[in-house]
């Protein structure tokens, strides 16, 4: 009997200690693990002045402006502000979440250029299953004018170049990324028989986010097999992304002038540093439209 | 003696099953709207989580804050991103009780639901008007309230508080269906 009522009174004080576990305790034994995956490894479809691992969602337009602005060595200059400036007018459009176009076209370069660009794999929010994310790109571009002369211009097939990346990305923490980006570059044509059509290179590209709207980003770019009829250095980039609700401002200092992938990473004929000639200050806008 | 035993068994027994007669929402809507004079912001959560207990009127409700869905990709990203920082706070959580409710009641009852919502980690006492209503298979629940962004700690830059709403109105419907454990 004695041991009935100990039993009895245990039965009794499980049941106050399951009544004790408050709904919201029992919630989440009820809630199931859904996928997700990393938001916003980088804000925008630039880190700085290359291609992020970003794609646009379906149906949203950007449009960009990019400026370069740079000193020209040697010289008495009357010039407002800078000596030298360079623009390009930008589209990105967003086919399907995973597919973004783009294309654009500036001064005083007349470089037509366009690219698609495809996200492969996204990285996993749980650490389970992928931990980076990578998106393809391919560019193209049409040189309308002579700028350095590495290239033949007899017709216009002479005049294009192609730029294949695989961009992977990994968002460490919530505020450091980074993205590795091996590169091939195809010229269609070269002047000097010294210089490869084909080229290879790999772009290290740190972000790290100083505040929810701010980031500080840094590029470099290494070329395995650099021209041989011109000196050329790494493209360095080192900028500050600022983001205003629609639109991305995007500030930096860095050692080229044009916005094309094929140019920057292959053609950057100086260093970075701050002299004039080699120093450029760089700014893109980007305003975000959802059609 | 022994039937004593059995009948006090038998209405622990029985009140142990009475008392966790629970009811489930698996796919409850939450929807907020922020209403400036620059832009609207407006999104709907169709996936959240809510528990309902009518003998004892408590509420439990978990909102995933990445289930939100916005007209406009780049709001559901800074949502995420800058101001609810979903990847440090993945949910919202409200638990609480129904003022004065009464389970059998056939007809429509408003009342005051009283308790804790959590966002962002802080925690405060909030009272919701809500109308609680006996379906065929369970009870609906539904009302409105509004949250000040300032209690939970949504830092809005100085240059965009004119686009966000210092009160944020949320409503929310829940159809709820007996649970089975």
């Amino acid at each position: 009997m004695k041991s009935k009522c100990i039993v009895f009174f245990l039965f009794l004080s499980i049941s106050t200690y399951i009544k004790a576990q408050s709904l919201l305790d029992k919630i989440s034994n009820v809630e199931t693990e859904s996928r997700e995956y990393v938001m916003s490894t980088f804000k925008g479809t630039r880190i700085s002045i290359g291609h992020s691992i970003e794609t646009r969602k379906k149906n949203t337009l950007e449009i960009s402006f990019m400026s370069r602005y740079w000193n020209v060595p040697e010289e008495t200059s009357d010039s407002f502000i800078a000596d030298r400036m360079c623009t390009r007018f930008g589209l990105d459009y967003g086919i399907s979440d995973k597919l973004t176009v783009g294309f654009g076209t500036g001064n005083p370069n007349g470089i037509f250029d366009g690219y698609f660009k495809y996200r492969l794999m996204q990285q996993r929010a749980d650490n389970k299953g992928s931990l980076f994310g990578i998106t393809l790109l391919q560019t193209g571009t049409y040189r309308s004018r002579n700028i350095l002369g590495i290239e033949k211009r007899d017709s216009f097939g002479d005049k294009l170049a192609f730029t294949t990346q695989v961009l992977i990305a990994r968002k460490f923490t919530r505020n450091f990324s980074l993205q590795i980006s091996p590169t091939f570059v195809h010229r269609t044509s070269s002047r000097f028989d010294i210089d490869d059509h084909n080229q290879f290179a790999i772009g290290f590209s740190p972000r790290y986010k100083v505040s929810n709207h701010v980031s500080f980003v840094s590029e470099y770019y290494y070329v395995a097999n650099p021209l041989e009829s011109i000196d050329t250095y790494g493209a360095f980039v080192l900028g500050v992304n600022w983001e205003v609700s629609k639109l991305l401002l995007q500030f930096k200092m860095t050692n080229n002038q044009i916005f094309t992938e094929d140019a920057f990473i292959t053609q950057t004929g100086q260093n970075f540093n701050f002299r004039d000639g080699n120093f450029y200050f760089g700014f893109h806008a980007t305003y975000h439209i959802q059609l | 003696m022994n039937k004593l035993l059995s009948l006090v068994t038998f209405i622990i027994c029985f009140g142990f099953t009475v008392e966790h007669k629970e009811f489930i929402e698996r796919q409850g809507q939450v929807t907020f709207f922020s209403y400036t004079s620059v832009e609207n912001i407006q999104a709907t959560n169709n996936q959240v989580l809510s528990l309902f207990n009518p003998t004892t009127s408590e509420i439990a409700v978990s909102i995933l804050m990445r289930a939100f869905v916005f007209k406009k990709s780049l709001m559901h990203e800074h949502f995420n991103e800058s101001y609810i920082e979903s990847d440090l706070y993945p949910k919202a959580t409200f638990n609480g009780s129904i003022i004065d409710f009464d389970p059998d009641q056939k007809e429509t009852q408003t009342r005051i639901i009283k308790g804790d919502f959590t966002l962002k980690d802080r925690t405060k006492p909030i009272e919701i008007k809500a109308k609680i209503t006996r379906t065929d298979i369970g009870y609906t629940i539904e009302g409105s309230l509004d949250v000040l962004i300032d209690d939970y700690s949504i830092n809005v830059p100085s240059l965009l508080s004119p686009n966000i709403s210092k009160k944020i109105e949320v409503s929310f419907n829940f159809n709820y269906a007996p649970y089975e454990e």
